[in-house]
């Protein structure tokens, strides 16, 4: 059971990552992006080809993740969605925006890095001896960085003047501007910051798992799932929903055959949802 | 009187309904100046054209100097504008204190933010008591003290004011008049004043302009249009 307990330790902390850029970018553009988990796989491949292909530092790639991924988010927000937004005011036109925006980073990088499985060498070797389970040192290696990496994003969130300016502009974007934000500036900047984490946590676990172009869907799914569970828009349940989705993956893998456990996740989160639609947490985040 | 701040023949529409038709005006540094008139007249709507909110349909807004009107909210604010929107428009799920921070938010000298923060709770020791909570969490009064010193912290040298004693208790209403005049007095801060509550604001005002569906349809000194027989009919109930 502590294996189970560790495992899940693992895939809860970089959940987590992934859940909160999802967050980020809902709150203060009300976008949900369906093209989150493309970005994480492109955040994989970009760890790919700093550390195997070009021969440079895992840890390089990983800070080239997060700017490449981070800077094709702010395009993304300048040129796709920006100017739609200013155009309609419904809200399924983002979402399917994010889904074809999906489906073409998806396909872009089927033809860019083609179909094969990449993966990088070990982070670190050796196996680790934790409370009578074993465990790679590479995983506790990055359970330790997404965990300071999330507490990084909470710090800036919570208290730099730029991280309280996104806080503000997700609760009233007008009264935001009235403080002398420039609102566009800080959209864009946002949007960058949420796929930025996408890609890093992407760059990240391919340190654990290889990634290959079709990675996305699953991750885009998965992260949807936590925040439901968590609340949506709200970061500490963002961060909440990644360990419970965590926890009860790496339950079901040690238990159950490998396709039952997602079905099984897919029943509580529904029931889950009928009782409390706003999950756990479920506000406005602040 | 210098004319520290000017409207001239200002219209603003959303879509096709005209909410102003062809209003001027004029604000001298140091001076209060109040907009009354029925719901819908159009005051809330001068406000937003003035701090860019709303895209001015014609018309020229000039401020020290400078026109402004086609800037964005970020630039006007930068120049020394601030205001407190109608229905307050704090950030509920902020706390009191990165409330009023936000409103300091061009601002690079910390130490002046500081001090000028703990001046803010010195006058409202309310607020002081309820630093750590959240916005939201206060009372109607409570969240005016809040918006009025969000919008101090920006060291404004004009301050517009959207309704500050709508839906608040009467007794806080005196507290929030006497702090518009003491900030006017001490701080040299101008003020445009817009008010449904027409006594307080021929109160506090030295001159005021009584708005009817977009246009100006009276205006003069406060202390005679609080004489007017006609502005006491419509405005002060007799």
């Amino acid at each position: 059971m502590t294996q189970v307990m560790l495992n899940a330790l693992v895939v809860g902390t970089t959940y987590a990552l992934i859940a909160l850029g999802i967050t980020i970018i809902f709150s203060i553009m009300k976008v949900v992006n369906f093209a989150h988990g493309q970005l994480y796989m492109i955040g994989g491949f970009v760890v790919y080809y700093f550390n195997v292909v070009f021969g440079l530092p895992f840890w390089f790639g990983l800070v080239m993740s997060f700017l490449i991924v981070g800077l094709l988010g702010v395009a993304m927000e300048l040129f796709l969605f920006r100017p739609v937004m200013l155009r309609v005011k419904r809200e399924e036109v983002t979402m399917l925006l994010a889904m074809g925006t999906a489906v073409f980073l998806e396909s872009l990088a089927l033809i860019v890095f083609g179909e094969k499985q990449r993966g990088v060498p070990p982070i670190a070797t050796g196996i680790v001896e934790l409370f009578g389970a074993r465990l790679p040192t590479g995983r506790i290696v990055v359970i330790v960085v997404a965990a300071m990496l999330i507490a990084a994003l909470m710090a800036f969130i919570g208290y730099t003047k730029t991280g309280r300016a996104l806080r503000a502009m997700a609760q009233d974007r007008e009264a935001t501007a009235l403080q002398g934000v420039n609102l566009k500036w800080l959209s864009a900047m946002g949007f960058g910051l949420g796929t930025g984490l996408a890609g890093l946590s992407g760059g990240l676990l391919v340190a654990i798992f290889a990634v290959h172009t079709g990675a996305g869907t699953a991750i885009s799914i998965k992260a949807f799932l936590m925040i439901m569970i968590g609340g949506a828009g709200v970061l500490s349940g963002a961060i909440l929903g990644g360990f419970v989705l965590g926890f009860l993956e790496s339950v079901g893998y040690a238990l159950l055959p490998g396709s039952l456990t997602f079905l099984i996740i897919f029943l509580i989160v529904i029931c889950f949802l009928i009782v409390r639609p706003n999950g756990i947490m479920g506000k406005p985040w602040g | 009187m210098s004319a520290q701040f000017s409207i001239r023949d200002l219209a603003v529409s959303y879509g096709r309904v005209r909410a102003v038709k062809g209003v001027s005006l004029t604000a001298g540094e140091g001076q209060i100046i109040s907009l009354i008139g029925a719901n819908g007249a159009g005051k809330s709507s001068i406000l937003r054209a003035i701090t860019g909110l709303t895209a001015p349909e014609s018309g020229e807004i000039w401020f020290d100097g400078e026109r402004i009107d086609g800037k964005g909210p970020d630039q006007i604010v930068a120049r020394g504008v601030a205001m407190v929107p109608e229905g307050r428009r704090i950030f509920p799920f902020m706390s009191v204190r990165d409330n009023l921070l936000m409103g300091a938010y061009r601002r690079k000298d910390n130490a002046g933010v500081a001090s000028d923060l703990e001046g803010i709770l010195t006058r409202f020791p309310r607020l002081r008591e309820r630093i750590r909570q959240q916005a939201g969490s206060l009372s109607g009064g409570e969240q005016q003290m809040v918006a009025l010193g969000r919008a101090l912290m920006s060291k404004p040298r004009l301050l517009l004011l959207d309704e500050p004693s709508l839906g608040i208790a009467p007794i806080i209403v005196r507290e929030i008049a006497r702090f518009i005049t003491s900030i006017n007095r001490d701080n040299g801060v101008s003020v445009i004043l817009v008010e449904q509550n027409s006594r307080m604001a021929l109160k506090l005002s030295s001159h005021s302009y009584v708005l009817e569906t977009g246009k100006i349809a009276l205006s003069g000194p406060s202390h005679e249009l609080a004489e007017n027989d006609d502005v006491r009919r419509a405005y002060l109930g007799g």
